[in-house]
């Protein structure tokens, strides 16, 4: 197998794997993180159930921004820096619930 | 036009074809029986009917029945009650507390019971958890079994949400790509040309099914994987970050209604009464009831209604059950309009075509239908393209088995239902046993004949012969004759037999229509004659 066929190889199982799984996995932590940073709207729920309801839409936008973004590594980059925002704010959120229910737990005790 | 470099396009129709050969057989499936699903009550009200149409399944007397099965029922059950109306307008009520398996998955555990509006008596009663009471239903059998390969090809939970929420995607990606890279779109609306060259012709046909069904399609695939993904994946993650991993919590706090917690027992009040106040403040008819906590002073009863004139969307009542006054009007989500839930509210409606009765119904039947013929076409254009290459030819051949065999693995299940359920007996595991062996028989003949236009033939033909049984089937196993049918006014029962047998013979007439290709006639002439069928 020649460099160049090599390196085309490389490049198609990089960008499989980024419009594949990678993607899947970033939408599922935006309609996660979502739900923490949506407002919340007139009726206290909206950012419980737009991030649920627009789940195909954020997948279908992340997968073909994925897919068709000439610069391979700017697509890596984007993708991941919005799931590694999503998961920060996911992870802030759910140690800050764990404390809030351990101080509760030990005014309680 | 959309305007795109060539690479661009060249990218967009890879991944159009590619997403539709990886899934384009499961996608099928779960389109056919989709199509098929859109009349799954209607296919219980054909299998299994009550001895006359009932104008009013919530009538008079809802009240005495639904209290005399509360006192039959162990008290733990009443934490959640609700009834409807199913196959043939049976009226099925289901008392039942939440619980979680051994697995940590929520569930149901409760009393189900069938009561006949007419005479206002119960039919039948089953125990158990949600799965056990449905495992036992027999008068919805047959549009269940279809309405479960739908939306998880009897997989178990989540893993066939999962699979069918996948294809779903794939269906997105099959259509924002396809309504892309037709560089013509108005033009291949109209663009059927007439020509020796056959994979043109097949290729025009599929074009303009596949652009006229565009925006169906795309409707389909959205909400399809909305509710695949939503109940499997999309719920319990939202819960587990925001609400600790307590669904019933989100649940709760999503639907709005208040739990105030009053356990002070309370009789309830008359749901007869209640029924004909809610229809005096709306045009819509009633379709679903719930009571939450009966028996108590913070019971809760709430009125779904079917869609108002003209609207996909409309209000739920609810009323306080120990003391049947009217508390307020809702959407079904939050206790006040809201964007998320307008757009909850627009999923089922557009998913279901189920908001104009029979009309819009038989519209999403034949879009959807059309949508099924899109996918196996464009395999078989696939397929042709390709057929110097002797591993696409096993494609083809299970595109033939997938696209003619499964119409006839699934009629094959009614004629285990009918005299199974006539004899008394459960009818799920039997009817899923003969659709696998029907199946396996169908990819016998797919793999088996040499010729795969008379496979095709074969398999097209049986097809239309089962479907022209099914009225004998049903008549043959005590079933209600089309001289009653008339006289009582089961109108469905009548639609479907003519459905079924009008829909056989075009099978029948289609299998035979044309001579088959001779048995030393070239794989690609066979293959140029199944894609331009």
């Amino acid at each position: 197998m020649s460099a160049p066929d090599s390196a085309v190889r490389r490049r198609f199982w990089s960008r499989f794997a980024l419009a594949g799984p990678v993607v899947f996995l970033c939408a599922a932590l935006v309609m996660c993180g979502g739900a923490l940073w949506l407002p919340k709207g007139p009726a206290q729920i909206d950012n419980l159930v737009l991030p649920i309801v627009l789940f195909p839409a954020i997948w279908a936008a992340l997968f073909f921004y994925a897919y068709l973004d000439r610069r391979l590594a700017r697509a890596w980059a984007v993708i991941g820096g919005l799931s590694l925002v999503h998961l920060v704010v996911i992870g802030v959120y759910v140690m800050q619930t764990m404390q809030a229910a351990k101080a509760a737990g030990a005014g309680g005790s | 036009m959309i305007k795109l470099s060539q690479e661009r396009n060249k990218s967009l129709l890879a991944v159009h074809g590619w997403s539709a050969v990886f899934l384009g057989l499961l996608l099928y499936a779960v389109i056919l029986t989709g199509v098929a699903s859109v009349f799954a009550k209607e296919l219980g009200d054909w299998s299994s009917p009550l001895s006359a149409p009932v104008a009013d399944p919530f009538r008079p007397g809802t009240d005495r029945m639904m209290r005399e099965f509360a006192a039959s029922v162990d008290p733990q059950y009443y934490e959640e009650f609700f009834f409807f109306p199913r196959a043939g307008d049976r009226l099925y009520a289901f008392f039942h507390k939440h619980e979680t398996d051994e697995k940590g998955k929520p569930r149901e555990r409760g009393v189900a019971a069938e009561f006949d509006p007419l005479t206002q008596t119960e039919i039948e009663r089953r125990e158990g958890t949600d799965e056990e009471v449905d495992a036992g239903d027999r008068a919805n059998a047959l549009g269940e079994f279809m309405v479960e390969l739908h939306v998880r090809l009897h997989l178990p939970n989540p893993w066939g949400l999962l699979l069918t929420g996948v294809l779903g995607l794939a269906m997105l990606v099959a259509a924002i790509t396809g309504f892309v890279v037709h560089r013509h779109l108005i033009k291949e609306l109209f663009t059927l040309r007439r020509h020796k060259e056959k994979l043109l012709s097949a290729r025009d046909t599929h074009v303009i099914a596949g652009t006229w069904n565009l925006p169906f399609a795309f409707i389909l695939a959205f909400t399809g994987s909305y509710f695949s993904f939503g109940s499997a994946f999309g719920i319990p993650a939202v819960a587990m970050v925001v609400f600790g991993g307590d669904q019933e919590k989100m649940i709760e706090t999503v639907i709005g209604n208040p739990p105030k917690e009053d356990k002070t027992p309370a009789p309830m009040a008359d749901l007869d009464r209640m029924i004909a106040d809610v229809r005096g403040r709306t045009d819509a008819t009633l379709g679903f009831v719930t009571v939450q906590h009966w028996g108590r002073a913070d019971s809760l009863v709430t009125m779904f209604m079917h869609y108002p004139e003209g609207k996909l969307m409309g209000p739920t009542y609810v009323y306080g059950g120990a003391t049947g006054e009217f508390r307020y009007a809702k959407p079904n989500l939050g206790l006040q309009p809201s964007t998320g839930g307008a757009l909850f509210e627009l999923m089922a409606p557009l998913h279901f075509g189920n908001f104009a009765g029979v009309f819009s119904k038989s519209a999403w039947f034949a879009l959807g239908f059309a949508g099924a013929y899109v996918t196996i076409t464009g395999l078989m254009l696939w397929t042709l393209r390709r057929r110097e290459e002797r591993g696409w030819r096993h494609l083809a051949r299970a595109t033939v088995w997938v696209g003619y065999g499964l119409p006839l693995a699934l009629v094959a299940p009614a004629f285990t239902y009918f005299p199974l359920r006539a004899a008394g007996e459960m009818v799920h595991g039997p009817m899923m046993t003969s659709f696998l062996l029907v199946s396996l028989a169908a990819a016998g003949i797919a793999w088996g004949m040499r010729s795969l236009t008379l496979a095709r033939r074969v398999l097209l033909g049986l097809s239309g012969l089962a479907l022209l049984l099914l009225p004998v089937a049903r008549l043959l196993t005590g079933g209600v004759g089309w001289g009653g049918a008339f006289a009582g006014g089961l109108h469905t029962v009548l639609a479907l037999d003519i459905a079924f047998a009008v829909g056989g013979l075009l099978c029948l007439v289609s299998a035979l229509g044309r001579p088959a290709v001779p048995a030393a006639a070239s794989a690609d002439s066979e293959l140029d004659e199944a894609v331009e069928a």
